[in-house]
Protein backbone atom coordinates (compact mmCIF):
# COMPACT_ATOMS: atom_id res chain seq x y z
CA UNK A 1 0.00 0.00 0.00
CA UNK A 2 3.09 2.42 -0.03
CA UNK A 3 2.68 2.84 -3.52
CA UNK A 4 -0.78 3.89 -2.88
CA UNK A 5 -0.05 6.02 0.20
CA UNK A 6 2.55 8.05 -2.16
CA UNK A 7 0.10 8.76 -4.96
CA UNK A 8 -2.46 10.10 -2.55
CA UNK A 9 0.18 12.58 -0.89
CA UNK A 10 0.87 13.73 -4.18
CA UNK A 11 -2.70 14.01 -5.20
CA UNK A 12 -3.44 16.17 -1.98
CA UNK A 13 -0.56 18.50 -2.92
CA UNK A 14 -1.92 19.63 -6.45
CA UNK A 15 -4.58 22.72 -6.67
CA UNK A 16 -7.35 20.65 -7.64
CA UNK A 17 -10.24 21.88 -9.15
CA UNK A 18 -13.37 21.73 -7.04
CA UNK A 19 -15.77 19.48 -8.53
CA UNK A 20 -13.68 17.76 -10.86
CA UNK A 21 -15.69 14.61 -12.33
CA UNK A 22 -13.20 11.44 -13.07
CA UNK A 23 -15.64 8.74 -14.14
CA UNK A 24 -14.63 4.92 -14.84
CA UNK A 25 -15.88 2.85 -17.46
CA UNK A 26 -15.16 -0.25 -15.72
CA UNK A 27 -17.07 -2.95 -12.77
CA UNK A 28 -13.05 -3.91 -11.89
CA UNK A 29 -12.12 -0.46 -11.32
CA UNK A 30 -15.23 0.43 -9.36
CA UNK A 31 -14.61 -2.44 -7.14
CA UNK A 32 -11.17 -1.48 -6.18
CA UNK A 33 -12.12 2.15 -5.90
CA UNK A 34 -15.18 1.29 -3.77
CA UNK A 35 -13.44 -1.06 -1.38
CA UNK A 36 -10.20 0.58 -1.09
CA UNK A 37 -11.97 3.87 0.14
CA UNK A 38 -10.85 6.14 -2.23
CA UNK A 39 -13.35 8.12 -2.05
CA UNK A 40 -12.81 8.89 1.35
CA UNK A 41 -9.32 8.99 1.32
CA UNK A 42 -9.04 11.75 -1.71
CA UNK A 43 -9.93 15.51 -1.30
CA UNK A 44 -13.43 15.90 -1.21
CA UNK A 45 -13.22 18.22 -4.92
CA UNK A 46 -12.59 15.09 -6.72
CA UNK A 47 -15.82 13.32 -7.60
CA UNK A 48 -15.56 9.64 -8.74
CA UNK A 49 -18.02 8.60 -11.09
CA UNK A 50 -18.99 4.28 -12.23
CA UNK A 51 -20.25 4.91 -15.54
CA UNK A 52 -21.35 2.30 -18.02
CA UNK A 53 -18.67 -0.20 -16.79
CA UNK A 54 -21.07 -2.99 -16.28
CA UNK A 55 -21.98 -5.13 -19.47
CA UNK A 56 -24.79 -7.53 -17.70
CA UNK A 57 -26.48 -4.21 -16.65
CA UNK A 58 -26.33 -2.59 -20.52
CA UNK A 59 -27.42 -6.21 -21.77
CA UNK A 60 -30.19 -5.73 -23.82
CA UNK A 61 -33.41 -6.50 -21.71
CA UNK A 62 -34.91 -8.10 -24.94
CA UNK A 63 -31.86 -10.32 -25.36
CA UNK A 64 -32.20 -11.74 -21.77
CA UNK A 65 -36.25 -12.24 -22.62
CA UNK A 66 -34.87 -14.50 -25.66
CA UNK A 67 -33.08 -16.52 -23.64
CA UNK A 68 -35.39 -17.26 -21.36
CA UNK A 69 -37.66 -18.22 -24.05
CA UNK A 70 -34.95 -20.54 -25.67
CA UNK A 71 -34.89 -22.22 -22.34
CA UNK A 72 -37.98 -22.32 -22.04
CA UNK A 73 -39.80 -23.21 -25.27
CA UNK A 74 -37.11 -23.48 -27.38
CA UNK A 75 -36.03 -26.92 -25.53
CA UNK A 76 -32.34 -25.57 -26.07
CA UNK A 77 -29.72 -25.53 -22.88
CA UNK A 78 -29.02 -21.99 -22.14
CA UNK A 79 -25.38 -21.76 -20.88
CA UNK A 80 -24.35 -18.24 -19.75
CA UNK A 81 -22.12 -15.94 -17.24
CA UNK A 82 -23.76 -16.47 -13.65
CA UNK A 83 -24.18 -12.85 -13.20
CA UNK A 84 -26.88 -12.97 -16.10
CA UNK A 85 -29.13 -15.57 -13.98
CA UNK A 86 -30.93 -13.20 -11.65
CA UNK A 87 -31.22 -9.88 -14.03
CA UNK A 88 -35.27 -9.43 -14.51
CA UNK A 89 -37.06 -8.68 -17.43
CA UNK A 90 -39.95 -6.81 -18.24
CA UNK A 91 -43.00 -8.65 -17.86
CA UNK A 92 -45.85 -8.70 -14.96
CA UNK A 93 -45.05 -10.64 -11.68
CA UNK A 94 -46.86 -14.13 -12.44
CA UNK A 95 -44.77 -14.14 -15.47
CA UNK A 96 -41.25 -16.10 -15.53
CA UNK A 97 -39.15 -12.49 -15.55
CA UNK A 98 -35.37 -14.12 -15.13
CA UNK A 99 -33.12 -17.10 -16.35
CA UNK A 100 -33.10 -18.50 -12.92
CA UNK A 101 -36.91 -18.18 -12.70
CA UNK A 102 -36.64 -20.18 -16.15
CA UNK A 103 -34.24 -22.99 -14.76
CA UNK A 104 -37.03 -23.35 -11.25
CA UNK A 105 -39.55 -23.93 -13.88
CA UNK A 106 -38.00 -26.76 -15.92
CA UNK A 107 -35.47 -24.75 -18.41
CA UNK A 108 -32.11 -26.37 -18.90
CA UNK A 109 -30.07 -23.14 -17.69
CA UNK A 110 -26.02 -23.44 -16.73
CA UNK A 111 -24.22 -20.68 -15.00
CA UNK A 112 -20.62 -21.04 -16.28
CA UNK A 113 -17.37 -18.93 -16.00
CA UNK A 114 -15.69 -19.55 -19.09
CA UNK A 115 -16.87 -19.77 -22.56
CA UNK A 116 -14.61 -23.01 -22.95
CA UNK A 117 -17.61 -25.03 -20.52
CA UNK A 118 -20.37 -23.73 -23.21
CA UNK A 119 -18.53 -25.90 -25.58
CA UNK A 120 -18.37 -28.74 -22.97
CA UNK A 121 -21.86 -28.68 -22.57
CA UNK A 122 -22.43 -29.05 -25.92
CA UNK A 123 -19.82 -31.98 -26.54
CA UNK A 124 -22.02 -33.90 -23.73
CA UNK A 125 -25.56 -33.03 -25.09
CA UNK A 126 -25.89 -35.66 -27.76
CA UNK A 127 -27.23 -33.07 -30.55
CA UNK A 128 -29.14 -31.55 -28.07
CA UNK A 129 -28.97 -27.17 -29.36
CA UNK A 130 -26.55 -25.71 -26.74
CA UNK A 131 -26.57 -21.77 -26.51
CA UNK A 132 -24.21 -19.62 -25.49
CA UNK A 133 -25.82 -16.75 -24.28
CA UNK A 134 -22.46 -14.25 -24.14
CA UNK A 135 -22.86 -11.05 -22.67
CA UNK A 136 -19.73 -8.84 -21.80
CA UNK A 137 -17.31 -5.97 -23.26
CA UNK A 138 -14.08 -7.02 -25.49
CA UNK A 139 -12.16 -8.84 -22.18
CA UNK A 140 -14.69 -11.15 -22.66
CA UNK A 141 -15.39 -11.12 -26.28
CA UNK A 142 -12.33 -11.98 -27.11
CA UNK A 143 -12.46 -15.32 -25.33
CA UNK A 144 -15.51 -15.98 -27.21
CA UNK A 145 -13.90 -15.31 -30.16
CA UNK A 146 -11.27 -17.56 -29.43
CA UNK A 147 -13.44 -19.87 -28.80
CA UNK A 148 -15.15 -19.57 -32.18
CA UNK A 149 -12.05 -19.89 -33.46
CA UNK A 150 -11.10 -23.33 -32.09
CA UNK A 151 -13.97 -24.48 -33.43
CA UNK A 152 -17.94 -24.87 -32.55
CA UNK A 153 -19.63 -27.86 -32.00
CA UNK A 154 -22.36 -28.16 -34.37
CA UNK A 155 -24.69 -27.63 -31.80
CA UNK A 156 -23.29 -24.86 -30.24
CA UNK A 157 -25.19 -21.57 -31.13
CA UNK A 158 -24.28 -18.56 -30.12
CA UNK A 159 -26.42 -15.28 -28.77
CA UNK A 160 -24.40 -12.75 -29.05
CA UNK A 161 -24.96 -9.22 -27.03
CA UNK A 162 -21.58 -8.11 -26.84
CA UNK A 163 -20.35 -4.43 -26.66
CA UNK A 164 -17.41 -2.14 -27.21
CA UNK A 165 -16.91 0.21 -24.45
CA UNK A 166 -15.55 2.90 -26.23
CA UNK A 167 -18.32 4.03 -28.37
CA UNK A 168 -20.68 4.69 -24.69
CA UNK A 169 -17.96 7.00 -24.03
CA UNK A 170 -18.14 8.55 -26.82
CA UNK A 171 -21.82 8.89 -26.36
CA UNK A 172 -21.41 10.45 -22.63
CA UNK A 173 -18.56 12.88 -24.15
CA UNK A 174 -21.16 14.02 -27.63
CA UNK A 175 -24.31 14.51 -25.05
CA UNK A 176 -25.51 17.42 -24.02
CA UNK A 177 -25.83 16.97 -20.22
CA UNK A 178 -21.88 15.80 -20.39
CA UNK A 179 -20.97 13.76 -17.11
CA UNK A 180 -17.73 13.85 -17.29
CA UNK A 181 -14.34 15.80 -16.78
CA UNK A 182 -11.81 13.33 -17.67
CA UNK A 183 -11.90 9.37 -17.83
CA UNK A 184 -9.49 6.23 -16.22
CA UNK A 185 -9.81 3.98 -18.94
CA UNK A 186 -10.13 0.28 -18.45
CA UNK A 187 -7.07 -1.73 -17.84
CA UNK A 188 -7.63 -5.12 -19.34
CA UNK A 189 -10.08 -3.61 -21.96
CA UNK A 190 -6.65 -2.27 -23.48
CA UNK A 191 -4.75 -5.08 -22.97
CA UNK A 192 -7.05 -6.52 -24.93
CA UNK A 193 -7.46 -3.93 -27.51
CA UNK A 194 -4.31 -1.69 -27.31
CA UNK A 195 -4.10 1.39 -25.10
CA UNK A 196 -4.68 3.42 -28.57
CA UNK A 197 -8.60 3.27 -28.63
CA UNK A 198 -8.94 5.89 -25.84
CA UNK A 199 -6.91 8.29 -27.29
CA UNK A 200 -10.16 9.92 -28.68
CA UNK A 201 -10.79 11.33 -25.87
CA UNK A 202 -7.64 13.84 -25.83
CA UNK A 203 -7.64 14.23 -29.67
CA UNK A 204 -11.15 14.63 -29.92
CA UNK A 205 -12.38 16.09 -26.79
CA UNK A 206 -9.87 18.03 -25.33
CA UNK A 207 -10.38 16.28 -22.01
CA UNK A 208 -7.64 13.91 -19.90
CA UNK A 209 -7.26 10.19 -20.21
CA UNK A 210 -5.40 7.58 -17.90
CA UNK A 211 -5.35 3.88 -18.23
CA UNK A 212 -5.45 2.34 -15.07
CA UNK A 213 -4.66 -1.22 -13.93
CA UNK A 214 -6.86 -2.57 -10.85
CA UNK A 215 -4.37 -1.77 -7.64
CA UNK A 216 -5.52 0.82 -5.47
CA UNK A 217 -1.97 2.54 -6.43
CA UNK A 218 -2.69 1.96 -10.43
CA UNK A 219 -5.98 3.72 -10.19
CA UNK A 220 -4.51 7.04 -7.96
CA UNK A 221 -1.57 7.02 -10.28
CA UNK A 222 -4.00 7.12 -13.19
CA UNK A 223 -6.64 9.71 -10.57
CA UNK A 224 -3.16 11.97 -10.40
CA UNK A 225 -2.44 12.14 -14.00
CA UNK A 226 -5.80 12.87 -15.17
CA UNK A 227 -5.53 16.06 -12.69
CA UNK A 228 -2.41 17.12 -13.89
CA UNK A 229 -3.39 16.56 -17.37
CA UNK A 230 -6.49 19.22 -16.17
CA UNK A 231 -4.27 21.49 -15.00
CA UNK A 232 -1.73 21.78 -17.46
CA UNK A 233 -4.70 22.00 -19.93
CA UNK A 234 -2.61 19.27 -21.69
CA UNK A 235 -5.03 16.53 -22.46
CA UNK A 236 -3.04 12.94 -23.59
CA UNK A 237 -3.63 9.67 -23.37
CA UNK A 238 -1.43 8.43 -20.13
CA UNK A 239 -0.84 4.28 -20.39
CA UNK A 240 -0.71 3.77 -16.24
CA UNK A 241 -0.80 0.10 -16.29
CA UNK A 242 1.78 -0.56 -19.06
CA UNK A 243 2.36 -3.18 -16.85
CA UNK A 244 -0.51 -5.44 -19.19
CA UNK A 245 -1.46 -2.59 -21.43
CA UNK A 246 0.93 -3.03 -24.16
CA UNK A 247 0.53 -1.30 -27.76
CA UNK A 248 -1.67 -3.06 -29.86
CA UNK A 249 -3.05 -4.89 -26.77
CA UNK A 250 -3.41 -8.35 -27.36
CA UNK A 251 -2.41 -8.76 -31.65
CA UNK A 252 -4.07 -12.85 -31.24
CA UNK A 253 -6.93 -11.68 -29.39
CA UNK A 254 -7.64 -8.61 -31.81
CA UNK A 255 -7.15 -11.27 -34.71
CA UNK A 256 -9.90 -13.53 -33.21
CA UNK A 257 -12.25 -11.14 -32.72
CA UNK A 258 -11.93 -9.53 -36.22
CA UNK A 259 -12.33 -12.66 -37.61
CA UNK A 260 -15.38 -13.70 -35.83
CA UNK A 261 -17.56 -10.71 -35.12
CA UNK A 262 -18.62 -7.72 -37.23
CA UNK A 263 -18.77 -4.09 -35.59
CA UNK A 264 -22.43 -2.98 -35.62
CA UNK A 265 -25.32 -0.48 -34.33
CA UNK A 266 -26.56 -1.91 -31.03
CA UNK A 267 -29.04 -1.59 -28.15
CA UNK A 268 -27.67 -1.09 -24.68
CA UNK A 269 -30.02 -1.23 -21.75
CA UNK A 270 -31.10 2.07 -20.28
CA UNK A 271 -29.11 4.00 -22.75
CA UNK A 272 -30.80 3.04 -26.20
CA UNK A 273 -28.94 2.23 -29.58
CA UNK A 274 -25.29 2.92 -30.01
CA UNK A 275 -23.59 2.73 -33.76
CA UNK A 276 -20.95 0.42 -33.63
CA UNK A 277 -21.25 -0.46 -30.24
CA UNK A 278 -22.16 -4.21 -30.84
CA UNK A 279 -20.76 -7.52 -31.65
CA UNK A 280 -22.26 -9.70 -34.27
CA UNK A 281 -21.38 -13.01 -35.20
CA UNK A 282 -19.95 -12.78 -39.18
CA UNK A 283 -21.49 -14.41 -41.96
CA UNK A 284 -19.10 -17.31 -41.78
CA UNK A 285 -20.50 -18.20 -38.26
CA UNK A 286 -24.13 -17.95 -39.66
CA UNK A 287 -24.84 -21.59 -38.85
CA UNK A 288 -23.88 -21.04 -35.40
CA UNK A 289 -25.64 -17.69 -34.75
CA UNK A 290 -28.70 -18.15 -32.39
CA UNK A 291 -29.98 -15.19 -33.80
CA UNK A 292 -30.71 -16.93 -37.12
CA UNK A 293 -31.17 -20.27 -36.05
CA UNK A 294 -34.03 -19.46 -33.26
CA UNK A 295 -35.80 -16.87 -34.69
CA UNK A 296 -39.25 -17.37 -33.67
CA UNK A 297 -37.87 -16.19 -30.05
CA UNK A 298 -36.98 -13.37 -30.85
CA UNK A 299 -37.94 -10.00 -28.12
CA UNK A 300 -41.34 -9.48 -30.06
CA UNK A 301 -44.00 -6.72 -29.10
CA UNK A 302 -43.87 -6.26 -25.81
CA UNK A 303 -44.98 -3.46 -23.08
CA UNK A 304 -41.23 -1.81 -21.98
CA UNK A 305 -39.10 -4.51 -24.30
CA UNK A 306 -35.94 -2.98 -23.84
CA UNK A 307 -35.91 -0.86 -20.64
CA UNK A 308 -34.72 -0.65 -17.56
CA UNK A 309 -37.47 -2.32 -14.68
CA UNK A 310 -40.37 0.07 -13.72
CA UNK A 311 -39.43 3.00 -10.63
CA UNK A 312 -35.94 1.54 -10.85
CA UNK A 313 -32.83 4.45 -11.86
CA UNK A 314 -30.40 1.94 -13.06
CA UNK A 315 -30.82 4.29 -16.54
CA UNK A 316 -29.01 7.14 -15.22
CA UNK A 317 -26.72 5.41 -12.89
CA UNK A 318 -25.35 3.54 -15.71
CA UNK A 319 -25.19 6.68 -17.18
CA UNK A 320 -23.17 8.03 -14.40
CA UNK A 321 -25.65 11.12 -14.13
CA UNK A 322 -26.31 9.90 -10.30
CA UNK A 323 -24.47 8.12 -7.98
CA UNK A 324 -26.08 5.13 -6.70
CA UNK A 325 -27.02 6.01 -3.45
CA UNK A 326 -29.16 8.56 -5.54
CA UNK A 327 -31.46 6.39 -7.19
CA UNK A 328 -34.96 6.30 -5.19
CA UNK A 329 -34.79 2.81 -4.26
CA UNK A 330 -31.30 2.35 -3.53
CA UNK A 331 -31.35 0.06 -0.19
CA UNK A 332 -35.12 0.31 -0.10
CA UNK A 333 -36.22 -2.34 -1.92
CA UNK A 334 -33.47 -2.81 -4.16
CA UNK A 335 -30.83 -4.63 -2.27
CA UNK A 336 -28.72 -7.62 -3.11
CA UNK A 337 -30.81 -9.85 -1.61
CA UNK A 338 -33.77 -8.73 -3.67
CA UNK A 339 -32.44 -6.46 -6.34
CA UNK A 340 -34.84 -4.72 -8.49
CA UNK A 341 -32.30 -3.59 -11.39
CA UNK A 342 -29.74 -4.82 -12.55
CA UNK A 343 -26.80 -2.44 -11.38
CA UNK A 344 -28.06 -4.00 -7.94
CA UNK A 345 -27.63 -7.87 -9.50
CA UNK A 346 -24.58 -7.86 -11.45
CA UNK A 347 -20.80 -8.29 -9.45
CA UNK A 348 -20.22 -5.27 -11.69
CA UNK A 349 -22.61 -2.82 -11.00
CA UNK A 350 -22.00 0.17 -9.69
CA UNK A 351 -25.42 -0.34 -7.09
CA UNK A 352 -24.21 -3.80 -6.23
CA UNK A 353 -20.40 -2.71 -5.60
CA UNK A 354 -21.94 0.26 -3.20
CA UNK A 355 -23.47 -1.62 -0.89
CA UNK A 356 -20.72 -4.54 -0.79
CA UNK A 357 -18.81 -1.45 0.48
CA UNK A 358 -20.92 -0.19 2.96
CA UNK A 359 -22.98 2.89 1.49
CA UNK A 360 -26.14 3.13 2.75
CA UNK A 361 -28.61 5.94 1.52
CA UNK A 362 -27.73 9.13 3.05
CA UNK A 363 -24.60 8.01 4.30
CA UNK A 364 -21.10 9.04 3.29
CA UNK A 365 -19.94 7.76 0.29
CA UNK A 366 -17.05 5.02 0.14
CA UNK B 1 -16.71 -10.78 -15.11
CA UNK B 2 -14.04 -8.06 -16.71
CA UNK B 3 -11.63 -9.27 -13.52
CA UNK B 4 -9.08 -10.76 -14.95
CA UNK B 5 -7.11 -13.07 -12.31
CA UNK B 6 -3.61 -13.60 -12.23
CA UNK B 7 -2.10 -16.95 -12.18
CA UNK B 8 1.12 -19.11 -12.42
CA UNK B 9 1.59 -21.35 -14.85
CA UNK B 10 2.34 -24.65 -14.44
CA UNK B 11 2.37 -27.05 -16.67
CA UNK B 12 1.20 -26.68 -20.19
CA UNK B 13 -0.49 -29.59 -22.55
CA UNK B 14 -0.61 -27.96 -26.21
CA UNK B 15 -3.03 -24.33 -25.71
CA UNK B 16 -4.20 -25.60 -22.04
CA UNK B 17 -2.20 -25.16 -18.83
CA UNK B 18 -2.38 -25.91 -15.48
CA UNK B 19 -2.41 -22.52 -13.28
CA UNK B 20 -2.56 -21.50 -9.99
CA UNK B 21 -3.64 -18.75 -7.64
CA UNK B 22 -3.19 -18.79 -4.60
CA UNK B 23 -3.66 -22.62 -4.24
CA UNK B 24 -6.35 -23.12 -6.32
CA UNK B 25 -5.57 -24.44 -9.71
CA UNK B 26 -8.05 -24.57 -13.13
CA UNK B 27 -7.84 -25.21 -16.61
CA UNK B 28 -6.72 -22.29 -19.22
CA UNK B 29 -6.65 -21.69 -22.45
CA UNK B 30 -3.62 -19.71 -23.85
CA UNK B 31 -4.74 -20.11 -27.22
CA UNK B 32 -5.16 -16.46 -27.26
CA UNK B 33 -0.81 -15.97 -25.81
CA UNK B 34 -0.06 -18.74 -28.67
CA UNK B 35 3.08 -16.43 -30.26
CA UNK B 36 4.27 -15.30 -26.74
CA UNK B 37 6.52 -18.59 -25.45
CA UNK B 38 4.94 -18.52 -22.72
CA UNK B 39 6.35 -21.50 -20.18
CA UNK B 40 5.80 -23.07 -16.71
CA UNK B 41 6.39 -20.72 -14.25
CA UNK B 42 5.11 -17.62 -15.75
CA UNK B 43 2.56 -15.71 -15.07
CA UNK B 44 -0.82 -14.70 -17.10
CA UNK B 45 -3.53 -12.52 -16.40
CA UNK B 46 -6.48 -14.89 -16.74
CA UNK B 47 -9.95 -13.94 -17.63
CA UNK B 48 -13.20 -15.96 -17.88
CA UNK B 49 -10.88 -18.90 -18.51
CA UNK B 50 -8.73 -17.32 -21.28
CA UNK B 51 -5.29 -15.86 -20.04
CA UNK B 52 -4.97 -12.45 -22.29
CA UNK B 53 -1.70 -11.45 -21.47
CA UNK B 54 1.80 -12.08 -19.50
CA UNK B 55 2.40 -10.12 -16.45
CA UNK B 56 5.33 -10.12 -14.01
CA UNK B 57 5.21 -11.82 -10.80
CA UNK B 58 5.23 -8.61 -8.76
CA UNK B 59 2.32 -7.33 -10.65
CA UNK B 60 0.47 -10.68 -9.83
CA UNK B 61 1.74 -10.41 -5.78
CA UNK B 62 0.19 -6.68 -6.09
CA UNK B 63 -3.36 -7.66 -7.32
CA UNK B 64 -3.58 -11.21 -5.37
CA UNK B 65 -3.68 -9.07 -2.45
CA UNK B 66 -6.20 -6.65 -3.27
CA UNK B 67 -8.43 -9.72 -4.44
CA UNK B 68 -7.55 -11.08 -0.65
CA UNK B 69 -9.06 -7.54 0.56
CA UNK B 70 -11.77 -7.62 -1.94
CA UNK B 71 -13.14 -11.26 -1.12
CA UNK B 72 -12.67 -10.75 3.20
CA UNK B 73 -15.13 -7.61 2.37
CA UNK B 74 -17.23 -9.53 0.13
CA UNK B 75 -17.70 -12.27 3.00
CA UNK B 76 -18.78 -9.84 5.44
CA UNK B 77 -21.72 -8.71 2.66
CA UNK B 78 -23.09 -12.34 1.95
Amino acid sequence: MSDARLWLERIRELPIPDGIRIMNVCGGHERSISMAGLRTALPPAIRLIPGPGCPVCICPEEDIYQAIRLGLEGDAVVATFGDMLRVPVNLGRQAVRSLEQAKAAGADIRPIASPIEARIIAEKAAGKPVVLFAVGFETTMAPVAALMAEGLPDNLYILCSGRLTWPAVRLLLDSDECVLDALVAPGHVATVMGPEEWGFVADDYRLPVAIAGFTPASLLRAIHSTIVQWLEETPRLDNCYPEAVKPGGNPKAREFLNRSFDVTAGNWRGIGPIAASAYALKPEFAAHDARLHFPDYDAGDRRHAGEMPAGCDCARVVLGRIQPDECRIYGKPCTPRSPVGPCMVSDEGACRIWWAAGVRKDSAAA
Amino acid sequence: MCLAVPMQIIRLDGFSARCAARGVEREVSLFMLQDEGVVPGDFVLVHVGYAIQKISREDAEATWELFDQILAAGDADA
